[in-house]
């Protein structure tokens, strides 16, 4: 028989085997297809354009900087694939990943195969550890996101009942999990606390009991659509809380499905444009390049892409070249200033870009700065 | 909180029920399961969305037209995909699993995120026996109702149902009285098709749509058609019914984290008690 | 002639991947791993007439056995084979065994079921399993003091499994129990009344497909090392059948190229970006549409047959 086999295994030989010459190449990892292709799309245009700006301006050192992007198709298994293909290819760093489970499994193989992987996308706490060697985090993570909103709600909220629905999956619980914790470290414990499926589309036996305990404040952990499905019962209901949550709600998304339910709600969030006057001409600059792209432009995961390059990785790159080693030295002392990031960041030794949470607050159907009176 | 357990259960229920119906309507007549049918389903809502925002309809209209356009989609995807599938139940459903696929991610294409759907059904809300209840739900209750009377009228009193019927019982025997057999098939996937596309323009507007709204809804679906007796309209009503009560109730009374495993533990457990579900009439045990 | 063109399809697999770059190394392995559960479906669907939905289930819950027992409980992986295997032999006896006597879609109905509910207790059995945390930092597969660390020797890992599970399949399907599953797809009425014992074969038959299966999944968690829920949804059930029925499930050999083709097709279709699930389920439906077969079916009959070793893949409308 196996003739045939060996003839596959020849024909898989074939396909594989890309371009083997170019100047530096960064590796792009995400969801273009499947669940996450709105904010794979979104990190490939911020890419895109930080690359386009670098080599317009004569490249690095003399050299032209090339993207090689890779499709994980937001599921787990297959994004081990598209990383071993990545590295296959020769990268020299990697910049990218959406969905923390996706992360936590791609990135065993650059670690084992020595890459940097600076990911963008994926906030779950345990992708940054003193185990890693080569996976550094730009993006806030949960806890950090969980612990700020639960200091925001008992400090300038002044909060004084506050009750708790979370999604029953990874993000949910980890963020349901720190921010109880925090509450407790101002000796607060949530007046209730209800859990629900992401596929679920009623709320209604989690928020009878949510109206019962009678909360001022109500924090949700989760992501669209589910979270702008429990604002609109929860108001139905006839319950006034305000509601407060995480990255997860951060999403224009979420007022254009609860437009009057959403409003008041304080959250953290990954960017927004009115920190600063340069975060606002970026996202303009953004949105105008790719609105006529199929999907509409969206620059929160495309705003960090774009700044890890721009400020982390090509410092890195015209100081260093692209030794993989230096490199990795390089991003671990990088220290400064990001636009749309209030203050200075620097990384910790897990490799976390340590920085100020940013909050927003959805007045009259848009995001805006939260100012603490 | 008892009674709005008991609400949202019912709900809930229903909507598992009418989108069951497309599971049943397809085995009655071809013994198959369209594993696609959460995904014609979605589609359905989409296709009620489009409708819905170029033409200001009411609820009544709205939904005649979407059913009666899913029905003619229903007869033409019978016609270049279905009818090709027929081989055995394996090609069956592993081809209409691959058309469930191409369907979520066409649509993901065009929304990748979710879109609310317009409240067709208004927004009131009133409150019954210290319980709220949105004005949605009922409608939706009532037009299980309806639907479930008018497909019992469409079987019993019309020629085009009664040949549905005589082939869903036999198919040998009506194809020998002279039933176009062929054309009574397209005329389920039709309506099956149909059934779903309303069930889809009911959930719409208590929710938001999205691409893969379907797929744990079939799945429940399925669960509450095979409980109640996949080849029993009543029974998968009642499956319906009784699973987005049970549903319900584990999530207000026991852990909503293991809610969703009740369909199907009660799934296995029917299954391996008594196959034919509690109205079903077949034999389905080998040997 | 069959004897020398196998050893040198062997020898090939042995000695290219010296050279392959390690993206195709990875490939080879995903290939060789997937050969164990969808050999296992063919035991099921072959000789019972049954196909299942949840062998990519029941192959998680070989993974998730490693990969708790050597994460939290400190087990060597080596020591965890068999009890990835016994786990998902016992979990699909007591969930399946009991559905074996339900006809064919009845069945596919109830293995649905199943595999819904391993997947909601791999999700929310937070204490056991992590939940959606996943369980990360699998050690990697050793023996004594080789550590299978490296793409390549974990390559040859895996090509040795599928090699050595092959052969003890071939010689499953020789032994008196393979006489009685291949009598019982034939008519199980018949195959009872001449006293083929038909439940305990076909019982039999669920949990070879199991064991296969575990050991899969046993070889899965080593490999990438991190395991996920969602890495066992409905989604590798599907594909674990289709390469199962691609291959005319009959012919362990139809459904190695099977596994082959469909495993790297994926990879084809990754130029296609937000088109290519589409062009997925495209494959599914329209290979189910004209090739309800079998792929094999594509080759001349004579040809298939040759590749098959034994019978052709034919099987009842």
């Amino acid at each position: 028989m196996k003739p045939l086999l060996a003839s596959v295994a020849a024909l898989c030989l074939l396909a594989g085997s890309g371009p083997a010459f170019a100047d530096i190449k960064i590796g792009v990892i995400a969801g273009m297809s499947g669940p996450g292709t709105s904010y794979g799309i979104g990190i490939q245009q911020g890419a895109e354009m930080a690359i386009k700006e670098i080599n317009d301006a004569g490249g690095i050192g003399g050299q032209k900087l090339q993207l090689v992007v890779v499709d994980d198709a937001s599921n787990p298994a297959q994004s081990v694939t598209a990383m071993q293909s990545l590295v296959s290819q020769g990268v020299d760093l990697v910049v990218g990943g959406w969905g923390s489970s996706q992360v936590l499994a791609n990135m065993e193989v650059s670690e084992r195969a020595g890459v940097p992987y600076v990911v963008v996308g994926a906030t779950n706490p345990h992708i940054t550890s003193d185990k890693n060697k080569w996976t550094f985090r730009v993006i806030q993570t949960d806890s950090l996101m969980a612990e700020q909103i639960a200091q925001s709600a008992t400090g300038v909220l002044k909060m004084k009942r506050i009750a708790v629905i979370n999604d029953s999956n990874d993000y949910g619980v980890g963020n349901r999990d720190i921010f109880i914790a925090a509450l407790k470290t101002a000796g607060m414990q949530p007046v209730e606390v209800e859990s629900y499926q992401s596929s679920d589309k009623d709320f209604t036996s989690q928020l009878a009991r949510i109206r019962a305990a009678e909360p001022d404040g109500l924090a949700i952990f989760g992501t669209i659509p589910a979270a702008p499905a429990i604002m609109n019962q929860a108001r139905d209901f006839g319950i006034t809380a305000r509601f407060i949550g995480t990255g997860g709600l951060a999403n224009e998304a979420l007022i254009s499905l609860a437009p009057q339910a959403s409003e008041g709600a304080v959250l953290t969030t990954y960017f927004s444009e009115d920190v600063d006057a340069e975060g606002k001409a970026w996202a303009d600059r953004y949105v105008k390049a790719f609105s006529e792209g199929s999907q509409t432009p969206r620059p929160v995961l495309a705003a960090w892409e774009y700044r890890t390059i721009k400020f982390i990785v090509a410092p890195c790159l015209a100081k260093n070249g692209v030794d993989k080693t230096k490199m990795r030295e390089c991003i671990a002392s990088f220290k400064g200033k990001i636009f749309g990031l209030p203050g200075e960041a620097s990384f910790d030794k897990t490799g976390q870009l340590e920085q100020q949470p940013v909050l927003v607050e959805v007045h009259k159907g848009s995001f805006r700065g939260f100012k603490a009176n | 909180m008892f009674a709005q357990i008991l609400i949202g259960g019912i709900a809930t229920g229903c909507i598992y029920a009418i989108v069951g119906l497309g599971f049943t309507l397809v085995y009655r007549a071809m013994r198959m399961v369209n594993f696609a049918q959460g995904q014609i389903f979605m589609a359905g809502t989409f296709l009620g969305l489009a409708i819905a925002n170029r033409f200001a309809l009411p609820a009544a209209p709205l939904i005649i037209v979407v059913g009666a356009l899913a029905f003619v989609i229903g007869l033409i995807v019978e016609k270049l995909v279905f009818r090709r599938l027929y081989h055995n139940h394996e090609v069956f459903v592993v081809g209409s699993i691959g058309l469930g696929i191409v369907l979520t991610n066409a649509v993901r294409i065009l929304f990748p995120e979710p879109v609310p759907f317009p409240k067709v059904f208004g927004t009131g809300i009133f409150t019954f026996g210290g319980a709220f209840v949105q004005v949605a739900y009922v409608w939706v209750v009532a037009l299980t109702l309806v639907l479930v009377a008018s497909l019992h009228a469409l079987f019993t009193y019309t020629k085009t149902g009664r040949a549905l019927r005589a082939v869903a019982a036999d198919r040998e025997m009506a194809s020998a009285m002279g039933v176009d057999v062929r054309r009574s098939i397209a005329q389920t996937f039709g309506l099956s098709f149909a059934v779903a596309a309303i069930a889809g323009v009911l959930i719409g507007p208590l929710y938001f749509v999205s691409a893969d709204m379907g797929d744990m809804v079939g799945m429940k679906a399925f669960s509450a058609a095979v409980f109640g007796g996949i080849n029993s309209i009543p029974g998968t009503i009642l499956g319906g019914v009784i699973i987005g009560l049970l549903e319900t109730l584990t999530g207000g009374y026991v852990s909503s984290a293991y809610k969703d495993l009740v369909p199907f533990v009660v799934l296995l457990l029917m299954l391996i008690a008594r196959p034919n579900g509690l109205l079903g009439r077949e034999t389905p045990v080998k040997v | 002639m069959r004897n020398s063109a196998t050893l040198l399809a062997i020898g090939l697999l042995l000695v290219v991947p010296l050279a392959a770059p390690p993206y195709l190394l990875h490939i080879a392995t995903f290939i060789a791993i997937y050969t164990l559960p969808v050999i296992g479906l063919g035991f099921l669907t072959g000789f019972t007439n049954r196909i299942s939905l949840a062998q990519g289930a029941i192959f998680g819950l070989g993974a998730y056995t490693t990969a708790l027992l050597t994460t939290k409980c400190g087990w060597s992986p080596a020591a965890t084979f068999i009890p990835s295997i016994l786990v998902a032999v016992v979990v699909a006896t007591i969930l399946a065994g009991p559905a074996m006597r339900l006809a064919g879609l009845y069945f596919v109905m109830a293995t649905i079921a199943i595999h819904q509910i391993v997947w909601i207790l791999l999700m929310n059995w937070i204490d056991l399993t992590n939940g959606p945390q996943g369980v990360r930092s699998i050690p990697p597969l050793g023996i004594g003091s080789l550590n299978l660390d490296s793409p390549l020797a974990f390559y040859y890992a895996a090509f040795a499994a599928a090699l050595v599970s092959f052969a003890l399949a071939r010689r499953i399907l020789a032994s008196r129990l393979g006489l009685q599953l291949r009598a019982l797809s034939e008519d199980e009425l018949a195959s009872a009344m001449s006293g083929v014992p038909v439940v305990r074969a076909k019982v039999t038959a669920l949990a070879l497909s199991a064991a296969w299966a575990g050991a899969g999944g046993f070889l899965y968690a080593h490999y990438i090392r991190f395991v996920h829920p969602d890495m066992f949804t409905l989604e590798p059930s599907i594909l674990f059948l289709t390469m199962a029925m691609f291959g005319g499930y009959r012919s362990l050999i139809g459904m190695v190229i099977a596994t082959a083709v469909l495993e790297s097709a994926t990879e084809y279709l990754r130029p296609f970006g937000e088109f290519r699930m589409i062009a997925y389920g495209l494959i599914l439906m329209l290979g189910m549409m004209f090739f309800p077969k079998g792929i094999l079916t594509i080759s001349p009959a004579a040809l298939s047959r040759w590749l098959a070793g034994a019978r052709p893949a034919a099987r009842k409308a």
